[in-house]
């Protein structure tokens, strides 16, 4: 496998709670380690990104935070207003358009625009290029927003395709579709946990993303998982003593679970899984950023 | 942990006794639905009949309350899952898994003149409502609390929520809803066409105004022809359905209304929570309690001291194993003592991380009884 360095979009998708900002930042880190310009986007969040990498908040505006690593945190009113004065071309006509309060009200209720605008600004990233005509970013690594179903996001392009008459806004809509199911272009990355709802959903992301979105995943990162560590003659010898049956059982139901959802996601998916081993520490900062970066070093390909 | 003397205990146990709603919020993946399934069941079991309304329940906890092939209807939980818990409720507990775009096609139904139904379900920006706009999943939800409220009998409803990355969109939702039906903006712009429509026409012209063709650079014509025509529709629906819309936003500032925020007890996972109860609270829907869920406890110095007395390799194992364990105990510490320091005087509830995944009756019960107090986390 060629790993994620000859693709320039790294979509990291999945559930809330399953360290996806984590695996986000510790991909872009890995990126600019092997020496390319990267730009990791966050999508109208908390900016997790910049903060796991002991940066302070970046904000809207793209940002440097060290060699060869950018970041941004997208946010919709600004997206739109950049959408729009592209579009309309001239802030004056912007204004007379947008601080209508009709027009506010009808914008609001076309389905997804923020979205698509949002997702729009990001694409526009990829496409970005230098005076030289070079790509402007070797990496672009898209934190995809988890609200409801990951899938929401990424579909905006379809759903829009399927909901507006032919206009300027279904044309948008087609040429962002067509960058995102390009396969040269596109890597998705699933992340998941040894859990059974992270794995379900994760199963039911990667159908959702071949069907819905047409976009084939890449890898999953089955983050947070556990050694088997103990024999089932050790946890028999530890039974009597309950405070440390208590901790083996727990480790090892752990482990059988690591090993179980690794089973369904291989099979279910069909794309390499990548194990992030469970973490302990009490803070989590740059130093298990770095660590989770280790672990993903196959995944990325080179490694600097 | 949760303030010196009175640990949180009993403000859940009152809230199940005396309120008529409790509504679980919180970020995804924090067991938002383990918690409402617990909730509900203790108050059937102290004897307050009640129903869990859940959205995305894991497989086996579905099954275990007996929820496998049920869509959009309450069932009553079967006695037979209760005895092979060894449990006696005092009181029935029903419990119903929400179907999103169902409730709205109910919604649609039961409002809109059936001339006006076809052309609202056949209308692809309704298709759009109902599944993609944001804020739908979480006002449909409320809708059904509302209609369960007020057309069912039960006591006490417990309902759980779609996870919701931001609180504002949980807030704003019938907000939202309201607003499309209800705005100034809209009436103005449709106000010719209601006319119109009154007068035969079947199609109306959004008109040739100065904004309305700059708009329609953005999103071209037809777009917005077919929007207008959605909402032409839409403001076909009667009173009742405004009248409901604002029923469903006053329900959640009911008294009897109580909310419960869950959360995880990591540290690095706590904006969410902290973000969610200040804007819970800003809005007057002040949660009754912050659920800690998933916390670790530490193990005792005489676990290490046993641990000692082991044969290699056995001993190192079992060292390493409880050394993890008091990592994430003083992990979880950390986070529920920032916690603390930021939701002021709202109690915190703490549950235990039970070695297996909660998806019994039985696990159900066993977590209640963290949540009502009548055991507690031992840090």
């Amino acid at each position: 496998m060629a790993g994620l360095l000859d693709r320039r979009l790294w979509v990291v998708t999945g559930k809330g709670g399953v360290g996806k900002s984590t695996v986000s930042a510790a991909l872009a880190l890995a990126s600019a380690r092997a020496g390319r310009r990267t730009l990791v986007c966050e999508v109208n969040t908390q900016e997790r990104v910049s903060r796991f990498l002991g940066h302070p908040p970046v904000g809207p505006e793209v940002s440097r935070l060290e060699e060869n690593l950018w970041a941004v945190d997208m946010r919709p009113q600004e997206a739109m207003r950049e959408y729009a004065l592209m579009t309309l071309r001239f802030e004056a006509l912007y204004k007379a358009v947008f601080e209508n309060r009709v027009i506010r009200y009808f914008l609001r209720f076309i389905p997804s625009l923020q979205e698509l605008v949002l997702l729009g600004k990001v694409l526009w990233h990829v496409r970005e290029t230098r005076a030289d005509g070079q790509p402007a970013w070797d990496t672009v690594v898209l934190d995809a927003p988890a609200t409801g179903h990951a899938i929401s996001f990424l579909r905006v392009p379809q759903v829009l395709l399927d909901t507006v008459p032919p206009g300027p806004l279904h044309k948008e809509a087609r040429a962002m579709r067509d960058l995102l199911v390009d396969p040269g272009l596109t890597a998705a990355v699933l992340v998941s946990l040894p859990e059974e709802l992270p794995v379900n959903e994760t199963l039911e992301l990667a159908e959702a993303l071949r069907g819905q979105v047409r976009v084939q995943p890449t890898a999953v990162v089955l983050n947070a998982t556990s050694p088997l560590r103990f024999e089932e003659g050790e946890l028999r010898t530890l039974a009597p003593v309950p405070g440390l049956s208590d901790a083996a059982r727990e480790q090892h139901a752990g482990a059988l679970r690591s090993r179980e959802a690794r089973a369904r996601l291989e099979s279910g998916v069909g794309v390499p899984v990548h194990e992030v081993p469970r973490l302990f520490s009490e803070r989590f900062g740059r130093a298990q950023v770095e660590a989770v970066a280790g672990h993903l070093a196959a995944l990325v390909g080179r490694w600097a | 942990m949760s303030g010196a003397g009175e640990p949180g205990s009993g403000v859940l146990a009152r809230a199940l006794a005396a309120r008529r709603v409790v509504v679980c919020v919180g970020a995804g993946g924090v067991g938002k639905t383990t918690v409402s399934a617990s909730l509900a069941l203790e108050a059937a079991l102290k004897g307050r009949e009640s129903l869990v309304c859940t959205i995305d329940p894991a497989k086996r906890l579905a099954n275990a309350l007996g929820l496998s092939a049920l869509g959009n209807v309450e069932a009553r939980i079967p006695d037979p899952v209760w005895s092979d818990a060894g449990l006696t409720p005092r009181a029935p507990l029903h419990a119903m898994m929400l179907d999103m775009k169902r409730t709205w096609d109910e919604l649609i139904a039961r409002y809109a003149p059936a001339d006006v139904r076809e052309r609202i379900f056949a209308n692809r920006f309704y298709q759009a409502l109902s599944s993609a706009l944001a804020g739908s999943q979480e006002y449909i939800a409320m809708e059904k609390l509302w209609e369960l409220r007020s057309s069912r009998g039960y006591p006490l409803i417990v309902l759980d929520t779609p996870p919701t990355a931001h609180a504002l969109d949980f807030l704003d939702a019938p907000n939202r809803v309201l607003d499309f039906l209800d705005n100034d903006a809209a009436r103005w712009l449709l106000t010719p066409a209601l006319r119109a429509g009154k007068m035969g026409l079947k199609f109306f012209n959004l008109g040739g105004s100065f904004v309305m063709k700059q708009l329609s650079r953005l999103t071209g014509t037809e777009t917005l022809q077919e929007l207008a025509n959605f909402m032409l529709a839409m403001s076909a629906l009667n009173e009742d359905f405004r009248e409901r819309a604002r029923a469903v936003k006053a329900l959640l500032r009911d008294t009897q209304t109580a909310f419960v925020l869950v959360t995880g007890a990591a540290v690095d996972r706590q904006d969410e929570a902290i973000h969610f109860h200040s804007i819970l609270t800003a809005n007057g829907m002040a949660p009754v309690a912050v659920v800690v869920n998933r916390v670790h406890t530490a193990p005792t110095a005489e676990d290490f001291d046993r641990a000692r007395a082991l044969p290699s390799p056995l001993q190192e194992k079992v060292l390493r194993t409880l050394e993890e364990r008091a990592t994430l105990a003083a992990r979880d510490a950390l986070g529920i003592a920032e916690l603390q320091r930021q939701v002021g005087n709202t109690p915190l509830v703490q549950v235990p991380r039970f070695e297996q995944d909660v998806h019994d009756v039985r696990a159900l019960a066993e977590t209640a009884r963290y949540l009502v107090g009548e055991a507690s986390v031992s840090v």
